[in-house]
């Protein structure tokens, strides 16, 4: 072997967002591959069990996720039961579900995109964290992100019992409806999620989009993937978190697909390549082209990104205000990667308003929260899309309804080829003949970064240190060098 | 502030060896004689999840599962928050280390913990879905809750 480098990282899940980093005989980039663990045996795991206990399993299988694959797979019971939900039902899915969008969304801002874009990118890696972000912006700040965290976390409490790994989840229904006492609080909370969403938007103009270097970097074709996207839309083809069918358009932003998420299966395929435990998801009509963008590829994108660039705008008023802001700026399709943190506060923005619309609709505190008429189908297919993307789990069950078949398509499944790509592209920047050049950690994961993978099943970490690993591989695949943080 | 001692037990009991730490917990809830001051809570969750859980609690003990490089499955180690390093930036929102959580809670105004002790337990397998653990893993469980309930006797009745 060459002059390999090896780091051990003690992480609770080794191979944990490991990048590899391939050069060719120049030693210039050629590709750039995204690691993650495999986790094994999950279908085994579920065959026999019966069907309803799904919406308790899954939220285990992720913890960063645990909501969206909840109410994805109570939407598969639904369908395996032949059930629709009542209007109030389907009314406080979506009060939990917005709820969720709003938690997940600033702490992924406030946490992952501001230590970046608020304390910097050249800054000293110790200061650019959370903590860093609270001394730049202050406080006061700080303090409303958790208050705004905690009040969202209590609604999907008050429904699923466990922010964390709802345990809720009926077909037909909900567990529990909202009492007329709880409205209030859920007012107040979604008063107060609406005008942070504001705050966060200016925060997000006036820091990011007024700081030239920032928005140039943001403009910067280092972070320009061009890539097809797909994305639920509602009826009028406007952003829906919740239900609705799946749109994809191409790199040129027309529209090529649009289809019931049922039929996803002849849209959507999934490839196995030798460097990843990944399968890999591309758009079947087109065929698997590899890791390219452009106008041949057959990758698409999910997420905040996606959705912007797919639906024709947002389903609430201030949010539409703030997506043709974006548009101006942007243009459509956007294939910025780090625009993905803009549409993600426009989101947060949709999710409130319609937090708010929920909080003071009459229906919301009806005690008719279950419809029991089943006609059972044994198979089921529940879409959702979860703040990282579309997120599919397809059931089919015996006649019994213990589980035969379990299939999921996972937003980090979607965009694993497009964030390889992403970091292939910063990475260029910073290797150029065999040398690596100072900067490419933080470059690199600024291109992931804007994607917020979930990269398995890691709800929690002992370790003290960021788990992201970059080896650099040679023409004859040897470990050249190995970048990471002071592990 | 609460005066009294959290246990947390952390882990996904659906991973294998992964729910090392939440057995732990349930086997020391049921050694708890004398001991009924102590709260035990299982979790599956990191960060900032874990303020909300320690907040106003004086003594907080985690137990973790953990993968160090070469470590024998079944043994365990007891950590203090210093043995993680500094404070550091995720490359996952979810992924927020300890340290880092508690001078976030310390600093947002939350009565974080005086005395945070960890007890990891090496493990082998955490990339398989299952509910059994690997057997050196499975003999550890009784032993560590037996050591973390006579250390408690310790500080409360000397």
């Amino acid at each position: 072997m060459g002059n390999k480098i090896t780091v051990n990282p003690i992480t609770r899940l080794e191979g944990h967002g490991k990048i590899d980093i391939f050069l060719n005989e120049n030693g210039d980039v050629e590709d750039a591959y995204l690691q993650v663990t495999e986790l094994r045996g999950f279908e085994r795991f579920c065959i026999g069990r019966p069907a309803e206990e799904m919406p308790r399993i899954v939220p285990n299988i992720c913890g960063v996720c645990p909501t969206p694959h909840n109410m994805a797979s109570t939407k598969a019971l639904d369908s395996i039961y032949g059930v629709t939900p009542t209007p109030a039902a389907k009314l406080v899915r979506t009060l939990q579900y917005n709820a969720n969008f709003i938690e997940d969304h600033y702490i992924h801002f406030f946490f992952l995109a501001a230590p970046d874009f608020v304390v910097g990118p050249e800054a000293n890696p110790v200061e650019r964290n959370i903590l860093g972000v609270i001394n730049k912006v202050g406080l006061e700040i700080g303090k409303r992100v958790i208050d705004i965290r905690r009040r969202t976390r209590d609604i999907i409490k008050l429904i699923a019992s466990k922010p964390v790994h709802p345990e809720g989840g009926l077909p037909g229904g909900v567990p529990r409806g909202i009492k007329q006492e709880e409205r209030k609080t859920i007012i107040e909370t979604a008063d107060l999620c609406v005008e942070f969403a504001q705050f966060a938007l200016q925060l997000f103009k006036d820091v990011v989009l007024k700081n030239k270097d920032y928005l140039d970097l943001i403009l910067s074709d280092v972070y320009n993937l061009k890539t097809y996207y797909m994305a639920l839309v509602d009826e009028n083809k406007k952003v829906n978190f919740y239900e609705g069918k799946l749109r994809v358009i191409d790199p040129n932003g027309r529209e090529v697909s649009f289809f019931h998420p049922n039929d996803y299966t002849e849209y959507i395929g999934e490839w196995v390549e030798p460097w990843t435990y990944i399968r890999l998801t591309h758009l079947r009509k087109i065929g698997w082209k590899g890791l390219i963008e452009g106008d041949d590829t057959s990758l698409y994108r999910v997420g905040p990104l996606a959705r912007f660039n797919v639906s024709e705008g947002m389903a609430t008023p201030l949010a539409q205000k703030e997506y043709e802001q974006m548009v101006s700026t942007l243009g459509k399709p956007a294939h910025h990667t780090l625009a993905y943190h803009w549409a993600r506060l426009i989101e947060a923005l949709q999710a409130a308003e319609d937090l708010q619309r929920i909080s003071i609709d009459p229906l919301l505190t009806s005690t008719d929260i279950r419809n029991m008429n089943f006609q059972f189908t044994g198979k089921g297919i529940g879409c959702v899309e979860a703040c990282r993307g579309t997120l599919i789990h397809h059931y089919e069950t015996d006649n019994k309804g213990l589980i035969t078949k379990v299939n999921m398509i996972v937003a980090t499944q979607q965009n694993a080829a497009p964030i390889g790509l992403s970091v292939k592209k910063a990475a260029q920047r910073f290797i150029k003949g065999g040398e690596v050049r100072e900067g490419l950690l933080n470059m690199a994961e600024m291109a992931f970064r804007a994607y917020d993978p979930c990269l398995g099943c890691a709800t929690h970490t002992i370790h003290g240190k960021m788990p992201l690993v970059i080896d650099v591989h040679d023409h004859t695949g040897n470990v050249i060098k190995t970048v990471s943080r002071d592990i | 502030m609460n005066s009294r001692t959290l246990i947390i037990g952390l882990g996904n009991t659906i991973l294998s060896d992964d729910g090392a730490g939440i057995l732990v917990a349930r086997e020391i809830k049921k050694r708890r004689n004398g001991l009924k001051s102590i709260d035990i809570v299982e979790a599956s969750l990191g960060g900032i999840g874990l303020i909300d859980l320690m907040a106003d609690y004086n003594t907080v003990i985690i137990v973790d599962s953990i993968k160090t490089e070469n470590g024998s499955p079944g043994t365990f180690y007891k950590l203090n928050i210093n043995d993680l390093g500094d404070t550091a930036y995720p490359c996952s929102s979810h992924l927020l280390d300890l340290r880092t959580t508690i001078e976030l809670g310390k600093k947002m105004g939350y009565n974080m913990p005086e005395s945070i002790d960890i007890y990891a337990i090496e493990i082998r397998e955490n990339t398989t879905f299952s509910e059994s653990l690997s057997p050196e893993v499975e003999k550890t469980i009784p032993e560590l809750a037996k050591k973390i309930v006579e250390e408690l006797i310790l500080i409360f009745f000397l």
